[in-house]
C-alpha cells in the first residue's frame, strides 16, 4: 500500500503540489480534484488570452498527469457533491488548493447599479469560464479602478485593436465584443499614489506596443524609494505613447466614495488626497481590487482555526496551498515555492505506506467525473476548431465539455 | 563525457527541459541534472562539460534558483579557466526589451570568472510556436560533439 492523497483544485499550486509531492515520491496515489470539468485553475481562466507564453506551464502540469501518475478528477465539487469530511475520511491528507474565487466589493453606495462590473467575474467571461455572467455593455468611456496586474490586463485587452489579439486563444464571442466596444477613452485610477501601485513595471511597460491609443500619465510623482522608482519609470516611458484614437489616462490618489446614476452608473465619486472631491464621469465602472473567499469550502474558517496556516496546515491530515492559504496575492512562481514547501511538511508527517484508507474507491460511482482522458478530449475538440489567428478556441459551457468528454468512450 | 546539466528557473520550465535533455543524452553519456541553487561553484570540474539551461525573471534578471548561485559565484569567485559550457535560454517575446537577458547574464557570469563557451547561446520563445525541446534537442547535441572535440583536445 501507499499513501494516498487528494488535492481540491486542479489550479497552479494544486499541480504544482502534486508534481513536487511525485518527484519526492513517485508510487504516492495522488488524485487531483476540480470542480470544473477541466483542469488548471486561474491559468486557463485569469491569465490573459494574449498572454500564451505565460500558459507555457500547461506543458509541465500535463506531464504531472501523462506520466508522474497523478490521477485527475474533474466536475467534482466538494462540498457540492462530496463532503469534506468524506474525503478526509477516506484519504491519508487532504489539501486545499482551490483558490479565491470571489470578488472583493468597494463597499460604497451605487455599487449595485448596472454597469459596475467586478474583474473576477468580467476576467471570467473574456477566458469564457462556464460560469461566467454575461459580457457586459461597457460604453465609450469605462472606467477601471485599480492598480494591480489584474486591473492593468484588463486596461491593455480593452485597448488592443482586433489584430493585435492575433495568436490568443480569445474566443469569437469576446473577440467581437472587443472589436464592437467602440471605447473612445480608458481611465485606470489607483487608490494609492503611483510609486505604490501594484503592477509589475514590466506590465506597464507593455502597454508601450499597443498601436491604437494614446496614453497620458497624470500626476505620477516621484521617489527615492527603488521598488516606486522602477515603477514610476515605466509610467515615465509609457506617458506621451502614440497617438492612436482611444485616449488611455492613469489617474493616482483618488479613493472612490459612491457612483451614482439613475439606470446605470454615470458618475464616480472621488476623495482626492487633500481631502477634495473630484467627479468622473463613466459609461461602466470596472473594478480590480482583489478577490475573497467564495463558495463551498468555508474557507475563512478552515484558516482562522488552523493548526499552522503560516506553515498550510489546518488541521490532522488537512492542508492548504497556493491562494487558498496566502490569501489573493502572488503570481505562478509563488505557488510554486509554496507546493514546494508543503510538500516537505506532507511527507514528513503522512506514512509512506498509507494507513490502507479507501482512497478514490469512495468516488466511485459519482456522476459525471471527468478523467485526464476526458480532458484531453476536450482539448483536442479545441486546439482542433481554433480559427485563422487563433490558436485554441475553448468549449464554454460544462454540458458540452461533458458531452466532448464522454463523446470516444462510447464510439469505441 | 561526463555531462553536468544545469537549470535555473522559477515557474519550472527549465528544469523540465534539463530533464528531457538529460534523457536524451543519457544513451551516450554519463548525465547528471541539478538545480543551479544546489550547486557550489567551488564543484566546477575541468573534465566534466556543463550544458545551461536557464530562464528569464522580472525585468530580464536570473530567475529564483539561479539567484542563489549568482550570489555564491560572487563569494567564492572561483577560477573557471578551463571549464567548458554551452547555454540554453528561456524566454518570453512579450518581454521584448528584456528577451532572454537571463541566460545571457548567466552566460557573462561564467565567462567573466574565466570559463569558455562552446556554440551559440540559443534561445527559445515561449510566445512563439516552437517547442523548448525541439531547439535544445539538436542544441545539446550539437555542443556535446564541440565538447568532445575540445575536451580530446585538452586531454
Ligand atoms: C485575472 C487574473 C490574471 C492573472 N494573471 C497572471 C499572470 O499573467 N501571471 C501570473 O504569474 N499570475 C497571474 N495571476 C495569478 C495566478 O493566477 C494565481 O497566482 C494562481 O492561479 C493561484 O493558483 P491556485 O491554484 O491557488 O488557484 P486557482 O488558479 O484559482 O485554482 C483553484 C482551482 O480550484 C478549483 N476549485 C475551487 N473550489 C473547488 C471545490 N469546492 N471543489 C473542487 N475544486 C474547486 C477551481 O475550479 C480552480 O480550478 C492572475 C490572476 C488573476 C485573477
Ligand atoms: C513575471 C515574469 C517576468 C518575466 N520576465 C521575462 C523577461 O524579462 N524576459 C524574458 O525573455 N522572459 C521573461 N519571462 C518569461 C519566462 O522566462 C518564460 O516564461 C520561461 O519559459 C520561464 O521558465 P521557467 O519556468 O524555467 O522559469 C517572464 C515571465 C514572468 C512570469
Amino acid at each position: 500500500m501507499t499513501a494516498q492523497i487528494a488535492i481540491v483544485g486542479a489550479g497552479p499550486s494544486g499541480c504544482y503540489l502534486a508534481q513536487a509531492l511525485l518527484k519526492a515520491q513517485p508510487d504516492l496515489q495522488v488524485d487531483v480534484i476540480d470542480k470544473l470539468p477541466v483542469p488548471y485553475g486561474l491559468v486557463r481562466y485569469g491569465v490573459a488570452p494574449d498572454h500564451q507564453g505565460t500558459k507555457g506551464v500547461i506543458r509541465q502540469f500535463a506531464r504531472l498527469f501523462e506520466r508522474q501518475g497523478a490521477r485527475f478528477i474533474g466536475n467534482l465539487a466538494v462540498n457540492e457533491q462530496i463532503s469534506l469530511d468524506d474525503l478526509r475520511a477516506a484519504y491519508d491528507a487532504v489539501v486545499l488548493a482551490a483558490g479565491l474565487p470571489g470578488d472583493r466589493s468597494l463597499g460604497i453606495p451605487g455599487e449595485d447599479l448596472a454597469g459596475v462590473h467586478a474583474s473576477g467575474q468580467l476576467t471570467q467571461a473574456i477566458n469564457e469560464h462556464p460560469e461566467a455572467a454575461d459580457l457586459p455593455r461597457l460604453g465609450k468611456h469605462p472606467v477601471i479602478m485599480g492598480n494591480g496586474n489584474v486591473a492593468i490586463d484588463l486596461l491593455r485587452l480593452l485597448a488592443k485593436t482586433p489584430e493585435e489579439l492575433e495568436g490568443s486563444d480569445a474566443g469569437p464571442g469576446v473577440s467581437a465584443w472587443l472589436a464592437a466596444s467602440g471605447i473612445e477613452s480608458l481611465q485606470i485610477i489607483g487608490r494609492s499614489q503611483a510609486g505604490q501601485a501594484k503592477f509589475d513595471p514590466v506590465m506597464v511597460k507593455e502597454l508601450g506596443k499597443l498601436a491604437g491609443v494614446t496614453i497620458r500619465v497624470e500626476g505620477a510623482g516621484d521617489s527615492d524609494d527603488p521598488e516606486a522608482a522602477k515603477k514610476l519609470a515605466a509610467l515615465a516611458v509609457i506617458d506621451g505613447h502614440g497617438t492612436g484614437r482611444r485616449l488611455v489616462t492613469f489617474r493616482f490618489g483618488l479613493t472612490p466614495v459612491a457612483l451614482e446614476g439613475r439606470d446605470r452608473v454615470e458618475t464616480a465619486v472621488f476623495r482626492t488626497a487633500d481631502g477634495g472631491e473630484e467627479r468622473i464621469s463613466c459609461t461602466a465602472f470596472l473594478t480590480a481590487i482583489g478577490f475573497r473567499a467564495e463558495g463551498a469550502l468555508e474557507r475563512d474558517a478552515l484558516v482562522a482555526g488552523a493548526e499552522d496556516a503560516e506553515g498550510g496546515k489546518l488541521d490532522d491530515g488537512l492542508y492548504a496551498t497556493g491562494w487558498f492559504r496566502r490569501g489573493p496575492r502572488g503570481t505562478i512562481p509563488e505557488n510554486r515555492a509554496d507546493a514546494q514547501a508543503l510538500a516537505k511538511t506532507i511527507l514528513a508527517e503522512i506514512p509512506a505506506e498509507g494507513s490502507g484508507k479507501p482512497g478514490r474507491a469512495i468516488l466511485e460511482g459519482l456522476p459525471d467525473l471527468v478523467s485526464y482522458e476526458g480532458w484531453q478530449r476536450i482539448d483536442a475538440a479545441e486546439t482542433a476548431a481554433a480559427p485563422e489567428g487563433r490558436c485554441r478556441v475553448k468549449i464554454s459551457t460544462r454540458a458540452r465539455m461533458l458531452a466532448l468528454s464522454k463523446a470516444s468512450e462510447e464510439l469505441r | 563525457m561526463n555531462i553536468t546539466l544545469l537549470y535555473g528557473t522559477e515557474t519550472g520550465n527549465a528544469e523540465m527541459l534539463a530533464e528531457d535533455i538529460q534523457s536524451e543524452l543519457e544513451s551516450g553519456h554519463e548525465v547528471d541534472c541539478q538545480n543551479l541553487e544546489d550547486f557550489d561553484p567551488g564543484d566546477f570540474d575541468r573534465d566534466a562539460f556543463y550544458l545551461l539551461v536557464c530562464s528569464t525573471y522580472g525585468d530580464g534578471e536570473l530567475p529564483a534558483s539561479a539567484q542563489p548561485f549568482a550570489e555564491a559565484m560572487a563569494a567564492a569567485a572561483p577560477d573557471l579557466s578551463g571549464v567548458h559550457f554551452a547555454i540554453f535560454g528561456l524566454g518570453d517575446s512579450e518581454y521584448d526589451e528584456t528577451f532572454n537577458q537571463g541566460s545571457g547574464k548567466l552566460a557573462e557570469l561564467l565567462v567573466s570568472y574565466g570559463a569558455t563557451q562552446l556554440g551559440e547561446r540559443i534561445v527559445h520563445d515561449a510566445s512563439g510556436d516552437d517547442l523548448a525541446e525541439d531547439l535544445a534537442f539538436p542544441w545539446a547535441e550539437a555542443a556535446v560533439a564541440i565538447a568532445a572535440e575540445k575536451l580530446s583536445e585538452a586531454a
